[in-house]
């Protein structure tokens, strides 16, 4: 099988585009593929836990614990979070955090990228 | 070059779309990019339908907008999410999102 | 794979959304990825401004002094630094009309590297030689 390093800036909420991202992610793991995903941007702003799942918006907690549990990869840009006032600590059990390199790495390693640019 | 292109805008990402050569190009529409498929503007089908014969739009983002698959023009496959990964694993050697 | 080539287009313009800005910084970190990668193993960017991306280019830029932020006119200068390669588009200055050099350069910090003026086919080279794509 294969391996998709996903690129995802766009935020969790106010755009739907995260909410792409994470179905595609899960589509590509249930087909046995390995799946590594980058948050860079607003996007960072979803690794925070404690999430309240309002029907009005789209939630991130729930699914990136779905990713994670399946064997899908995730880090958080750590200068894109904490700038959002999210720390280490507060962030969702499992997700790593480092630096855009970390991201370089997973594209070096991929067999197909897809980098989904933000606002 | 095998390139797939994820349009998710209805009028926004054309222009750069129109500069990118490639030997197949795969258009994937996404999200307000599916408008393409479904809508014609004073009568008229989107132009990116012309663009390349490997068109495909992806069912969820029809259907949550209140379309339906038998909107989608003909030209179109309509795809799911495990679609678009094999697409992107089998049919295409590089994607982009624009 | 040793070397890993990655076309990094930027379409939108600076001083807006962040992802214009986040091109160059992704970019600059090819510099520090191979503390994750085995020996001989390299991604090397191509950095690439085509249609509005060509925009937020020129130089004098004010962004420290104004909003207290980095300028794009700074990053740029730092992927000079970096050897990175850039390439900006000339039909796309044409058509905006902003001279070649109105560009940035990092001479005074002694760069070897320029950014590069080039016709659209080139970056459409670009990214026929990448191993990958993005659109930013």
């Amino acid at each position: 099988m294969g391996k998709l390093a996903i690129g995802c800036f766009p935020g969790l909420v106010g755009n739907m585009t995260f909410d792409f991202a994470m179905k595609l992610a899960d589509a590509a793991a249930d087909k046995g593929h390995s799946v590594s995903i980058w948050f860079s941007g607003n996007a960072t702003g979803s690794v925070k836990a404690h999430q309240k799942h309002l029907k009005d918006y789209s939630t991130g907690e729930k699914p990136l614990l779905a990713l994670i549990a399946k064997g899908v990869e995730i880090c958080t840009c750590e200068a894109c979070t904490v700038a959002r006032g999210v720390q280490k600590p507060e962030s969702i059990e499992g997700v790593q955090w480092n630096a855009m390199h970390w991201y370089l790495a997973r594209v070096h390693a991929a067999d197909r990228v897809l980098l989904i640019g933000g606002e | 070059m095998k390139l797939g292109v994820f349009v998710s805008d209805f009028n926004l990402t054309v222009d750069t779309l129109d500069r990118l050569k490639a030997e197949k190009l795969g258009i994937i529409l996404v999200q307000n990019g599916v408008y393409h498929a479904t809508t014609k503007v004073s009568g008229k089908a989107s132009s990116l339908l012309d663009k390349t014969q490997n068109l495909y739009v992806l069912s969820d983002d029809v259907q949550i907008r209140g379309l339906k698959v038998e909107d989608v023009d003909k030209r179109v496959k309509v795809v799911n999410y495990s679609d678009i990964v094999d697409l992107m694993f089998n049919d295409y050697d590089k994607t982009a999102w624009l | 794979m040793g070397d890993v080539k990655v076309a990094m287009i930027v379409q939108k313009p600076q001083y807006k959304g962040e992802t214009s800005r986040l091109a160059i910084t992704h970019a600059i970190s090819y510099q520090t990825v191979e503390i994750l990668l085995e020996d001989g193993e390299t991604v090397t960017p191509k950095l690439c401004f085509i249609g509005e991306g060509v925009l937020g280019l020129q130089k004098g830029q004010n962004a420290m002094e104004l909003y207290g932020i980095t300028s794009t006119e700074s990053h740029m200068k730092n992927t000079l630094l970096v050897d990175l390669d850039v390439l900006v588009c000339k039909e796309d200055l044409d058509k905006y009309g902003i001279p070649e050099d109105a560009m940035p350069n990092a001479d005074e910090m002694g760069a070897d590297k320029t950014i590069q003026v080039v016709p659209f086919a080139e970056i459409q080279k670009a990214i026929e030689e990448a191993n990958h794509v993005m659109f930013f």
